[in-house]
C-alpha cells in the first residue's frame, strides 16, 4: 500500500438509526455491516496499514447493545480521497441504498483533526425506554435517594454497581414510558439492561415487561453534555 | 404489524443467544408480503425453504441461495428461509405453544403451502423432524391431512433417502435448480383445480427426478437384505433417474444473495466454478453422483463477481468445487478477477485446490498479503492405498509441492487422511506417520534463510464412511473397537511438538455409517432417537450415541448388520434410484480397488462410467458416443 499523507484523510462523523431487525445485532455485527456497506457503495475509506490484515477505518463511538434501537448514534470513517472526486452528499444517499432495512444514516458532519478518538469524545447517552408500567418502577426505585444496587459479572467476578451516579438525568417518566440520559464511554457508563433489571427486582417491573421493552438510544453526546435542543429539564 | 413492535417477540429475542438468527431482513433478502398475499390463494405457492441446522450453517450453503433466489424470481411465488432453533429459542417456543416460523414474515412452517428441506448430512435427520413437528407439520407423510403442506426433501445425500422416506411427500434427485419450478407449476395446478395430495403427487410422479417413495414398496428378505422394491402405482417409473443440469451456464447463480448480519460459517461471495468431478476417487459420494463435470464459463463467472462485489460487500470471494483445480480455466479466471478484488482489498480464496495441479506462481499472486494454511487431502498413508482409492497423487508430487510452497513462505501444513479405508493394514496407518515426517524433513532440510520461522502442521483422520453410489458401497465399515485401536497407533506414533493431530468421533462414525446405507427400517429408530430428545446432533457436543445404540438394540442385527460388507448380488435399498453411474461400473471399480488398480480421471479418458448418455460436461465418452453401452 502507498504511504498516505494525513493532508489527504479527513474525518466523518456519521449519524445512523438502527431499528427493527437491525437492532438485534451484535456490536461486532454492527461494524461488520458498515464495513460492508461502505465497501458496496464504494466510499474510499483509509485501510490501516496494520500488519498483513488491513482493516477500513471505521470507528464507533459508543457500541450499542443487543435489542437496543438507536436514532442518531456516531461513528466515524477516515475518508481517503485521492482525486479529490468525494461528494458527501452524494456519497451519504447513495450508503443509504447499500444499507440492509432497519439501518439509516440520518447525519453527517466533518470532524476537525485536531478531535480526540470518537470513543473518548462521548460524554453521555440518552435513551428512551417503553414497556407497560415503567414509570412507576422507575419512581419506586429512584425516589427514595437510595443507592440503586445491582450485580454484574465482570472479569468473571460478579460485582455490585450503583447505578444512582450514572444517572444523569430524568427527562419523563410516567406511565409506560422512562426517558433519561446516562453517562457514556469509559467512566461512569450507564448499562440500560441492568437498570431494567433493577427496575424488576426492586421496582416491581414486571418480568416480561422488563424482557419485552424497547430500548432506544436517542442521542449520544460528544465532548459536552449540553442542552442545545432544551431536552434536560433535571441534572442528578 | 412489524412483529418487532410486539413485546412478546422482543422478551423472546432478548432472552436468547444471538437473536439476529432470528430475526431475518437482512440486505437482499426478499419479503413479498405487501404484494403476494393480495393475490388469489388459488394462484399463489407459499414455499419454505429449509435448513436443518442453524442458521449460521444454513446461511453458509449456496444450494439454499440458488434456490431462494429462483423461487423468488417468480412473482406468483414467495419462498421463505426456516433454520433450526437453538436449544434456548427451541425450549422458548415449547413453553409459549408457538410454532417454528419463517424468517421473512414470522409464518409457522405448517401454513406453508410447501416444504422443501435441504439435506446436506445424515445427522441432520432429527433435527428435521424437530423442525417439521415444531413448525406443527405431521411427520409421516401417509399422517398429512389435505391442507398440510407438500414436503419434498432433496440435496447432495438425497440418492438414499430411504431411513427417512416416509417422511417426504416426494424427494427430488439430482440438480434442484433444474426442476425446483417444474415443482411449483405443478403445485399451481393443483391449488387451481383443487385437486388432492394423492391426485397431485399422481400428477407429478412421471417428472424426471422426482421420487415418491410412498409409490414403491420394499419387500425384505428374512436376514433383513432388500429382496425387492415393488412400484406401487402404474405411473411409478421402475428406475428413477436424477435431473441433470445440461448447460450449467444456463443456470443462474446468485448475483444478489442474502448477506446475514451476523456471522456464519462462510462469511464470503461464492462463485461455483465446476459441478461435478472428474476424478473418481472411490470412496467420495459427490465425485460420482454429480458426474459428468461440467464448467462455468469466465465470461458467467466475472459478471457474476461484478454482481456479488457490488451486491454485498463481503471482503473475500470463494471459488467453489469439488476439485477447483481442475477447472481449464482457473488461470485466465484467477489473473481477471484479481483486478476486481485487489483494489476492495478483497481476498481470493480457493478451497478443494489439489495439489498435483498447484500453480504457486498462481497462489503466490492469490495471497500476496496473507498466506493461508496449505491443505493437502492425501486421504492414505501408502501409495498402495492411495492406488485402492483412487486418489492419482504420488508422493513425488506432494514432496515437491511442499518444498516449493515453504521456499514462497507457507508455513502451516493442514494434513488429511482416512483410517479404515479397505485393504488397510497396519503399514498404512504407519505410512501416515512417515509421510508427516518427510513433509517435515522436507522442512527442516531448507536453509534457515529461505522459509519462515516456525512450521505448523494439523494431521485429521476421520473414519471411513462406506457411501451408496460409490464403488466402496459393497466395503465393510470398521467397528468402534477398530477405530479406537488406529487412532491411537496413529497417536502414539505421530508425537511431535510441530503436529497436532485431531480425529474424528467414533460412534457418530457409526451412525453415519448405519444412516448412508440405511433403509426404511431406520424410521422407527430415528423416531425413537428424536423422541428420546435428539437434536442438533451434527454438532458434536449435542450428539448422544448412547441414544442411537439403545434404539439400534431393537432392530434385529442393530448397528452391524448396516456396517458389514455388502455381496456382489445384494439388492441395495436405493437400487430404484439412477444417479447416472451404473451398478457394473462401480463394480468393475470395486474389483480394481482389490487389485490395487487405478482408474483415470474424465480428462484422461472414459471409464464408461453411464453418465455418457447425458452427452454434456467433461465427458470422452459421450463425444466417442460410448452412450452407456460399455456399462
Amino acid at each position: 500500500m502507498s504511504e498516505i499523507t494525513s493532508v489527504e484523510r479527513q474525518r466523518l462523523m456519521l449519524f445512523y438509526r438502527r431499528r427493527n431487525a437491525a437492532s438485534w445485532l451484535a456490536h461486532l455485527d454492527t461494524m461488520h455491516l458498515f464495513e460492508r456497506a461502505l465497501s458496496r457503495a464504494a466510499w474510499p475509506i483509509a485501510f490501516s496499514v496494520e500488519a498483513y490484515n488491513p482493516r477500513p477505518m471505521i470507528v464507533f463511538a459508543l457500541p450499542v447493545g443487543v435489542g437496543v434501537e438507536t436514532l442518531s448514534d456516531p461513528v466515524e470513517v477516515v475518508i481517503c480521497d485521492l482525486d479529490g472526486t468525494f461528494d458527501v452528499k452524494e456519497a451519504v444517499s447513495s450508503l443509504n441504498d447499500k444499507l440492509p432495512p432497519g439501518v439509516k444514516i440520518v447525519g453527517y458532519e466533518w470532524v476537525d483533526g485536531e478531535h480526540k478518538s470518537p470513543m473518548a469524545r462521548v460524554k453521555a447517552a440518552c435513551y428512551r425506554l417503553e414497556a407497560p408500567g415503567i414509570g412507576k418502577a422507575f419512581s419506586n426505585v429512584y425516589d427514595s435517594g437510595e443507592p440503586i444496587l445491582v450485580k454484574r459479572v465482570q472479569k468473571k467476578k460478579e460485582v455490585t454497581v450503583d447505578l444512582r451516579p450514572r444517572l444523569l438525568a430524568v427527562l419523563r417518566s410516567d406511565g409506560d414510558l422512562l426517558e433519561l440520559i446516562g453517562g457514556a464511554g469509559s467512566t461512569d457508563h450507564l448499562r440500560v439492561d441492568l437498570l431494567l433489571d433493577a427496575l424488576y427486582q426492586y421496582g416491581g417491573l414486571d418480568e416480561e415487561a422488563a424482557l419485552g421493552a424497547r430500548i432506544t438510544r436517542t442521542r449520544v453526546f460528544l465532548d459536552a453534555v449540553d442542552d442545545e435542543k432544551g431536552i434536560i429539564v433535571e441534572m442528578a | 404489524m412489524n412483529r418487532f413492535d410486539d413485546p412478546n417477540v422482543r422478551a423472546m429475542l432478548r432472552a436468547v443467544q444471538k437473536p439476529a438468527r432470528y430475526t431475518g431482513h437482512e440486505l437482499n433478502a426478499i419479503d413479498k408480503s405487501d404484494t403476494f398475499f393480495q393475490l388469489e390463494d388459488s394462484a399463489r405457492v407459499h414455499f419454505a425453504l429449509c435448513f436443518p441446522d442453524l442458521y449460521e450453517i444454513g446461511m453458509s450453503n449456496l444450494a439454499i441461495q440458488i434456490l431462494y433466489g429462483i423461487l423468488n424470481e417468480d412473482e406468483h411465488t414467495f419462498c421463505e428461509r426456516v433454520f433450526a432453533s437453538d436449544f434456548d429459542m427451541r425450549q422458548l417456543l415449547k413453553e409459549k405453544n408457538m410454532p417454528l416460523t419463517s424468517l421473512e414474515t414470522g409464518t409457522a412452517l405448517s401454513d406453508f403451502d410447501m416444504v422443501g428441506i435441504s439435506l446436506h448430512y445424515e445427522m441432520a435427520y432429527t433435527t428435521m423432524l424437530e423442525m417439521l413437528a415444531l413448525g406443527g407439520v405431521p411427520l409421516e407423510s401417509s399422517k398429512r391431512q389435505e391442507d398440510d403442506p407438500i414436503v419434498v426433501g432433496g440435496g447432495p445425500i438425497a440418492c438414499n433417502l430411504e431411513p427417512v422416506a416416509d417422511f417426504f411427500d416426494f424427494i427430488v434427485i439430482g440438480d434442484g435448480e433444474e426442476i425446483i419450478l417444474e415443482i411449483v407449476g405443478a403445485l399451481k395446478e393443483k391449488k387451481k383445480n383443487k385437486i388432492n395430495r394423492r391426485a397431485f403427487l399422481l400428477s407429478i410422479a412421471d417428472i424426471p427426478g422426482v421420487y415418491i417413495p410412498s409409490f414403491y414398496a420394499i419387500d425384505y428378505k428374512e436376514n433383513g437384505h432388500v429382496e425387492r422394491i415393488r412400484t406401487l402405482e402404474e405411473k411409478a417409473p421402475e428406475k428413477l433417474t436424477k435431473r441433470l443440469l445440461r448447460d450449467i451456464n444456463e443456470a443462474p447463480m446468485p448475483q444478489k444473495p442474502i448477506v446475514p448480519n451476523l456471522e456464519v460459517v462462510h462469511d464470503r461471495m461464492v462463485m461455483e466454478v465446476l459441478r461435478g468431478c472428474a476424478r473418481g476417487c472411490r470412496f467420495c459420494q459427490a465425485g460420482f453422483t454429480y458426474r459428468p463435470l461440467r464448467e462455468r464459463s469466465v465470461e458467467t463467472l466475472l459478471e457474476t463477481a461484478d454482481s456479488l462485489i457490488e451486491h454485498t460487500g463481503y471482503e473475500e470471494m470463494g471459488l467453489l468445487s469439488l476439485s477447483t483445480s481442475d477447472y481449464s480455466q482457473l488461470e485466465p479466471l484467477v489473473r481477471k478477477l484479481l483486478p476486481k478484488t485487489e483494489p476492495r482489498h478483497i481476498n481470493l480464496s480457493l478451497p478443494s485446490l489439489r495439489l498435483d495441479s498447484f500453480d504457486f506462481d498462481l497462489a503466490k499472486e492469490i495471497a500476496k498479503t496473507r498466506r493461508a494454511g496449505l491443505t493437502f487431502a492425501p486421504e492414505a498413508g501408502t501409495q498402495r492405498l492411495r492406488d485402492v482409492i483412487n486418489k492419482n497423487i504420488t508422493e513425488e508430487e506432494m514432496m515437491e509441492a511442499a518444498r516449493t510452497a515453504f521456499l514462497n513462505g507457507w508455513d502451516r501444513l493442514k494434513l488429511y487422511f482416512m483410517l479404515g479405508l479397505p485393504t488397510e493394514t497396519d503399514d498404512d496407518v504407519e505410512g501416515i506417520v512417515t509421510l508427516v515426517r518427510k513433509f517435515i524433513a522436507i522442512w527442516d532440510n531448507l536453509p534457515q534463510d529461505q522459509r519462515s520461522k516456525r512450521l505448523n502442521v494439523t494431521v485429521s483422520a476421520a473414519f471411513f464412511i462406506p457411501k451408496p453410489f460409490t464403488p466402496f458401497q459393497w466395503s465393510e465399515q470398521i467397528s468402534v473397537d477398530a477405530m479406537r485401536e488406529k487412532q491411537k497407533q496413529l497417536a502414539d506414533s505421530l508425537r511431535d511438538r510441530r503436529v497436532s493431530f485431531s480425529w474424528h468421533e467414533y460412534d457418530s462414525s457409526v451412525i453415519e455409517g448405519v444412516l448412508s446405507r440405511g433403509d426404511r427400517r431406520l424410521k422407527e429408530v430415528l423416531l425413537d432417537v428424536w423422541r428420546s430428545g435428539a437434536y442438533l446432533e451434527a454438532w458434536h457436543e449435542h450428539f448422544d450415541a448412547a441414544l442411537w445404540y439403545r434404539a439400534l438394540s431393537k432392530l434385529p442385527g442393530g448397528e452391524a448388520f448396516y456396517l458389514k460388507a455388502r455381496e456382489e448380488q445384494e439388492y441395495f435399498p436405493w437400487d430404484h434410484l439412477d444417479l447416472g453411474v451404473t451398478k457394473a461400473f462401480l463394480w468393475r471399480e470395486w474389483e480394481k480397488s482389490q487389485e490395487g488398480k487405478t482408474t483415470t480421471s474424465c480428462y484422461d479418458g472414459c471409464s464408461a462410467c453411464g453418465n455418457e448418455r447425458y452427452r454434456t460436461g467433461v465427458c470422452p465418452g459421450s463425444e466417442l458416443g460410448f452412450g452407456g453401452s460399455r456399462a
